[in-house]
């Protein structure tokens, strides 16, 4: 019966239209080991090294005679149209995307593994292209490393009578802290969560059970589950701080920037921005600082991480070439001039490649490298993160209990590993 | 009579399917193929890679055990009915005094326009910064005495924030088709209703709104179908958020498609908001044929 | 009586202007040269030049404005012809398959396009038109809207004077062309307008087919923008002040057809 329904519509030709995308044609690939022909890539702008990224590929261009075609998307649709041309079979060679987008292509079969003849897995820092890696093959490399860290405002600290060089060092001292640095009207809080923000709660949440000896998705990644003691513990914990109601146009980030939040978790390209945002108004050391991820009292350090990887498509008639531009993208000069906007590409010895490896930021990096954890490695993230975020906001803002929120959050991702 | 009927006949004919041909094949290859893809897609569990598998109605069943459609179902009614019923009363509101002849009534009309053709990515860029914290809307609220709010980041708030702007926005539109429908209505019969000194809301509720029925139907079924179908706002305001208190059906089947890639799913959902606007327009069309006896 | 036109006078002047304020709060956060100030009431400073200047100097803002209209003119023009073409073919020839037809055009209105996205984004593909004008173009080409409103609005021609040319010996095309066109003229620059207004705020189908900055229309170019210079509210309103000014323009021009060609649909059966 399924069959007759399904031949007549084939007869319309609606089928034969959608066949088309799921044929897995195997592409020529040119010979190997020299780069040559046209590769496209596609990428979200970025004001900070967007100059420098373009010098980078006009002298690949010079060098190599090979036909780099750049285009930026905005970062809110880059998904849309990668989506898009993936299923019409039209994808670019080589395109950056975050590390929880990996698992989904690569389980679609529309990544072309790491070419190790162009590129050198070797040259990475341990453990930091994991998460680019699905089911022991390696997909992408790293590029805007960030493993969480405490920001911390020193003038809010001394202001609430607190020792602004001694920041949380642990969930509970944050909560402590926070609950002094919060005003009355809630206006000003201490830790400030990204609300609505779905890697980032499940970044928290993960931190929080794991820190705790739970587990938020079990090992095989077929089960997630916040209906544990670890997990409503971790989502009450959450909305006892904060305040979602907030806002800012740069987000959590921004309200650290103006002083309404005294402490916000963020990456190591915060403190460049902030320098970036006044340079006259917010020095680090003088009014705020940074302090490893908090742990609780007597637990096991979590550092959350996630990074941006560059990817390159099956479908791409080129992938030698692709994969040759990447390392050539991710060399030396790059590492260096990324390292002094903030912005980390994990090669070893990244710390030497300019002055500001050996910032207190960068420090509390290389330190946390044993503990990074880059949450589930698995084609549900997306949703699974979406989930978190809904269950981290509704308890925040009140609309439900940790229990119906853990409930709740079960029961849609049940939907989707 | 007839055989001349049978000459005119043919050269019509010839002439309805030339003219007709463009918009039929356009209609066909854009929008009744993909439609019956999506038809097809509806029933697979096709996840934009891969040969889609038929799953029969899965993907409708699925509907009811989400979470995330049922809350976005009940927030498009909830934002249907209260973007709707505002836009129109507010407008006639405005349309009745307003369609009285007049060069300050008629400098008013081209006014009231412009809202109406703002594109809706600016407006919403606009109405962010309304709601901003120091915007707008809470210099307003602190003139009357009141604290300032939390517009786009409150839970309890962020949809009525939408409506507003929605409201603002569709609201010209209407008064100007409203405006046009009470200056078509015979004044005679208003020149009755003084004569039997029938008062204003009477005269009004009478006389006027029954024969107005048929341009306030066309009004009510455009603004129904816009308000089930918006994504744009959602989109470009808040995000579906916060705590998902704006992910209007339209927007969780767009999250479905992109980044999810539960095609299949979106598919359904689609179809489901799609019979919802059948049956909601069918009700509309029936009420009019009701009221024409 | 007398207090009642003031009344009325007042409450229309009120509900008009608070109309209008949002209007009035972007030109003057559009105008203000930081973000200090986002009341929108009062004017400090008048840095509005200065910022679209910050804007174009962006470098592609006048390809986006190019590409804008190409897109916008050039679908608005040929939805206006094969509209009017079909619109008036549907409410006075009689022909074989004219009830199906409309039944396809009107079903379509109640469609979520979200879900076309990937069908027709295949067909595209297969018509070699990713990353092209025409890509970009036909797929919103024609809209229901407008067959439907043209057909409401032809209507309203009467029998008689198509009779009569008919008598007359004129052939159906001429018929369309010379009498049917000039009478349709309010629908068609209604249509014409409403098709501009959409397509000027078309961001997601334009970006998920060009390929090349070159291609790509105002919104999409503003969005990006937006993404690679962080969220900024005075520039941003700026932004938003410049995509409404061709609108604007257009409306002012046409403003008496479009009421005449918009209100018509409400009007008539």
């Amino acid at each position: 019966m399924a069959d007759l329904t399904r031949r007549g519509l084939l007869a319309v030709g609606a089928l034969a239209l959608l066949a088309g995308c799921g044929k897995d044609q195997p592409r020529q690939q040119a010979a190997d080991g020299r780069p040559h022909g046209e590769v496209t890539v596609w990428l979200h702008g970025s004001q900070d090294t967007g100059q420098q990224f373009q010098e980078l590929v006009h002298r690949y261009i010079a060098e190599f005679k090979v036909d780099v075609k750049l285009l930026y998307l905005p970062v809110g649709q880059l998904d849309a149209k990668l989506l898009t041309a993936f299923s019409g079979g039209a994808p670019p060679d080589v395109f950056k995307i975050g590390h929880w987008s990996f698992p989904a292509h690569a389980k679609k079969k529309r990544l072309a593994p790491v070419d190790t003849k162009a590129l050198s897995l070797q040259d990475y820092e341990p453990g930091t292209t994991t998460p680019l890696t699905y089911q022991d093959v390696p997909y992408g490399v790293p590029i805007d490393f960030n493993p969480c860290m405490l920001y911390y405002r020193k003038d809010r600290f001394e202001e609430a009578g607190l020792d602004p060089d001694k920041p949380p060092a642990t969930w509970e001292e944050v909560a402590e802290y926070s609950a002094k640095l919060t005003s009355k009207d809630r206006r000003r809080v201490g830790l400030q969560w990204l609300y609505g923000d779905p890697q980032w709660a499940l970044m928290m949440l993960t931190a929080l059970i794991q820190g705790k000896g739970g587990e938020l998705v079990a090992a095989d990644g077929a089960k997630a589950s916040l209906a544990t003691e670890q997990g409503r513990g971790a989502l009450a914990y959450m909305s006892g701080i904060g305040n979602p109601k907030l806002s800012n146009p740069l987000g959590a980030l921004g309200l650290f920037y103006s002083g309404e939040a005294a402490m916000v978790v963020s990456g190591a390209f915060l403190g460049p921005a902030l320098e970036k945002l006044g340079k006259d108004t917010l020095t680090f050391g003088k009014q705020y600082g940074v302090a490893p991820m908090p742990t609780w009292a007597g637990g096991p350090p979590v550092v959350p991480a996630y990074t941006w990887g560059w990817g390159v498509a099956k479908d791409s008639p080129n992938q030698f070439t692709a994969w040759h531009l990447v390392n050539y993208l991710q060399g030396a000069p790059s590492v260096a001039a990324n390292l002094d906007n903030g912005i980390i590409i994990p090669t070893r010895g990244w710390r030497d490649a300019g002055p500001r490896g050996t910032s207190e930021i960068m420090k509390i990096v290389a330190d946390s490298l044993p503990h990074v954890d880059f949450g589930p490695i698995i084609p549900g993230t997306l949703e699974l993160a979406k989930a978190a975020a809904s269950a981290v906001d509704s308890v925040a803002y009140g609309k439900s209990t940790p229990a119906q929120a853990a409930a709740t959050f079960d029961s849609a991702v049940r939907l989707v590993l | 009579m007839s055989v001349l009927g049978r000459v005119r006949a043919r050269p019509q004919a010839t002439a309805g399917v030339a003219l007709t041909l463009p918009v039929a094949v356009f209609f066909v290859v854009f929008w009744l193929v993909p439609f019956l893809a999506a038809i097809y897609l509806s029933f697979t569990d096709y996840e934009m890679a891969g040969t889609p598998n038929w799953i029969g109605f899965a993907n409708y069943e699925r509907m009811f055990a989400d979470p995330g459609f049922l809350n976005s179902a009940w927030i498009t009614v909830v934002y249907t009915v209260c973007t709707v019923v505002p836009t129109i009363v507010l407008a006639l509101l405005v349309a009745v005094p307003l369609s009285r002849p007049g060069r300050l009534n008629r400098r008013l009309r081209a006014l009231v326009m412009i809202p109406a053709v703002m594109p809706l990515a600016a407006t919403s860029m606009v109405w962010v910064i309304i709601y901003s914290d120091r915007g707008l809307a809470n210099t307003l609220l602190g003139l009357v005495g009141i604290d300032p709010q939390s517009w786009l980041t409150s839970s309890d708030l962020a949809i009525w924030a939408l409506v507003v702007m929605v409201v603002w926005k569709s609201m010209g539109l209407f008064v100007i088709i409203l405006t046009a429908g009470l200056q078509a209505l015979p004044g005679e019969v208003y020149e009755a209703a003084a004569i039997d000194g029938s008062g204003a809301v009477t005269t009004f509720t009478r006389i006027t709104l029954p024969l107005l029925r048929r341009t306030l139907l066309f009004v009510l079924v455009i603004s129904v179908a816009g308000s089930m179908q918006a994504f744009v706002p959602a989109f470009l305001l808040t995000g579906g958020g916060p705590a998902d208190a704006t992910q209007v059906l339209p927007y969780y089947i767009w999250a479905n498609a992109f980044p999810y890639e539960h095609m299949g799913y979106a598919a359904a959902m689609g179809m489901v908001l799609l019979a919802a606007m059948v049956i909601v327009s069918a009700l509309q069309f029936g009420f009019l044929k009701g009221g024409d006896e | 009586m007398r207090a009642g036109t003031i009344l009325r006078t007042v409450w229309l002047i009120a509900a008009v202007g608070f109309m209008l304020l949002p209007v009035y709060a972007m030109l003057v956060v559009a105008s203000a040269p930081d973000d200090t100030d986002l009341r929108g009431l009062v004017f400090n400073g008048f840095h509005l030049p200065e910022n679209i200047g910050l804007l174009f100097g962006e470098g592609n803002l006048p390809t986006y404005l190019r590409n804008s209209l190409i897109l916008c003119v050039g679908t608005g023009v040929l939805d206006v012809i094969f509209s009017a073409a079909a619109g008036y073919a549907m409410a006075q020839l009689s022909f074989p398959g004219r009830r199906v037809l409309f039944a396809l055009v009107i079903g379509t209105l109640a469609l979520t396009p979200m879900v076309l996205v990937i069908p027709v984004f295949l067909i595209v593909k297969e018509l070699g038109w990713v990353n092209t004008f025409q890509g970009m173009m036909v797929p919103g080409m024609i809209s229901a809207f407008g067959v439907f409103l043209v057909r409401q609005f032809a209507l309203g021609i009467p029998k008689e004077l198509l009779l009569a040319a008919r008598v007359d010996g004129a052939g159906e095309f001429r018929i369309f062309a010379r009498i049917a066109v000039p009478l349709l003229k309010p629908a068609l620059i209604t249509l014409f307008l409403v098709h501009f207004l959409a397509q000027w705020d078309n961001l997601l189908w334009p970006l998920i087919v060009a390929n090349e900055q070159e291609l790509w229309p105002l919104p999409v170019g503003l969005a990006n923008f937006q993404s690679e210079v962080g969220f900024n509210y005075h520039l941003t309103t700026t932004a938003a002040l410049v995509t409404a000014v061709p609108p604007f323009i257009l409306m002012v021009a046409l403003q008496r057809y479009y009421v005449a060609g918009l209100t018509f649909g409400g009007l008539k059966r």
